[in-house]
């Protein structure tokens, strides 16, 4: 029987000789099953927001509204968490939420889940984390320093609470790509998992005493588990953006909120 | 899983590749995100799609998808306004109808208060005028009643002198001198 694991690997679909760049390295130009299932993610929300508005009418038909539903999510989350600076980094939000939940959700289509790749997880928080640390140098130069500096902490305690922070800050891009990789691949090595067992059922490898049993247990649990990695497949992609935002706002509001 | 890098990479770092792969592309055991190899790949195209994205999204579907946001809450603002103004004016004509009304009724009820007391003005004028009438009718009437008692008082005198005369002349044969007469109608 498969592992569970083997949904996860790459494979090369066309391959390119490597090419070596300056301060990267060799790189791999391979066409992989990753690269296209980030491709279709693409594609299809390319072609999902110029549907609902390239036609856009004041009064929404069925698919507008359920653009504007995902589109005034992020509008409202980050219009409430960073103010009037909000509009600023919608795009970017809005980017990141749409790439993350369009790679979930078609790893529940049977498909390559490339949120399930670390690389792409470290990649997205990556980004998350470069852009915080520009946007905090640019807009606020050695003040971004008062980040880390709890002003609301006994005098005696700052250095040592000021020093946590810190370092909880440099964790964040780790926390970030984890907890979204530690999620898709949880939830669908656990789903192959029981997936296995009522295979292994079917063909009737487990005997014919315990076999029906057992793959009418794990079936059910495959619906199940299929349903909660749909609402995981969500949460991920919105517990992302949220925190993008928080981490944003951190930087944006530096002054206000400190 | 049998060869990651192709057959045409002979460099150096293929050994290392080779024995990631011989680790690792066998099925079970290790985990397939940590074949570090494909990571470049996929970094690199991942930040291709992010960068476009973020420029259709930012420059294309971010604001169309909000000039129709706004149109939406222009129209239904507008819509809001046109209504309150409506309201406010229905409010309006309902206030100067009720002030119509009003003033209608307080005109009717002058109006009906007046006719009442020319009404009554009238009756009482024609009470009066009826009840002088009926005092001068009453006052002819007393005047010829009372004219009519002279003019029997006045013929009382005669009466008696003339039954005088006639009593006279049956009790003794002779006729009364109207001097006699006048004397006794006198005395008596």
């Amino acid at each position: 029987m498969a592992s569970p694991l083997e949904q996860f690997e790459i494979h090369k679909l066309v391959d390119f000789p490597d090419i070596t760049l300056p301060l990267i390295g060799k790189v791999d130009l391979a066409i992989t099953n990753s690269h296209v299932a980030m491709t279709i993610v693409f594609v299809a929300i390319v072609a999902f927001l110029a549907a609902v508005t390239s036609k856009a009418k004041v009064v929404p038909g069925r698919l507008q509204t359920i653009g504007e539903g995902v589109f005034g999510l992020i509008d409202n989350m980050t219009d409430s968490m960073l103010g009037h600076e909000g509009r600023k980094y919608f795009p970017f939000v809005f980017t990141i939420f749409t790439l993350i939940l369009g790679m979930n959700l078609l790893g529940m289509m049977l498909t390559f889940t490339a949120t399930s790749q670390l690389a792409i997880t470290v990649t997205f928080a990556l980004i998350t984390f470069g852009l915080v640390m520009v946007i905090g140098v640019a807009k606020n130069g050695f003040g971004f320093l008062k980040l880390f500096w709890p002003s609301g902490a006994p005098l005696v305690m700052r250095p040592f609470v000021g020093l946590i922070e810190l370092i909880s800050f440099f964790l964040r891009p780790l926390t970030l790509s984890l907890r979204l990789f530690g999620n898709m691949m949880g939830g669908h090595v656990a789903l192959k998992v029981f997936a296995g067992f009522v295979a292994a059922a079917a063909i009737g490898s487990l005997g014919a005493i315990i076999g029906p049993p057992v793959g009418i247990v794990s079936m059910a649990m495959v619906i199940a588990l299929t349903a909660l990695e749909f609402l995981v497949a969500f949460l991920q992609a919105f517990v992302f953006a949220i925190l993008t935002c928080i981490y944003l706002n951190d930087v944006v509001n530096l002054d206000h909120a400190h | 899983m049998a060869d990651p890098h192709g057959a045409a990479a002979p460099h150096g770092a293929d050994a290392t590749h080779a024995t990631t792969a011989a680790e690792h592309g066998s099925g079970g055991g290790g985990v397939p995100q940590f074949q570090f190899e494909h990571w470049g790949g996929q970094i690199a195209y991942l930040l291709v799609l992010f960068v476009i994205l973020y420029v259709l999204i930012s420059r294309v579907f971010a604001p169309r998808m909000r000039k129709v946001l706004d149109e939406r809450a222009g129209t239904i603002a507008g819509a809001l306004d046109a209504a309150k103004r409506v309201q406010a004016e229905a409010e309006d004509q309902a206030r100067a109808a009720a002030a119509e009304v009003a003033g209608a009724r307080g005109q009717a009820q002058q109006l009906a208060a007046e006719a009442r007391a020319k009404a009554s003005a009238e009756a009482a004028q024609r009470t009066a005028a009826a009840d002088a009438e009926a005092a001068a009718k009453v006052a002819e009437a007393e005047a010829r009643i009372s004219a009519t008692r002279e003019t029997a008082m006045g013929n009382v005198g005669a009466i008696a002198e003339d039954t005088a005369k006639a009593i006279v002349e049956k009790l003794t044969g002779k006729t009364a001198s109207a001097v006699e007469l006048k004397a006794a109608g006198g005395n008596a």
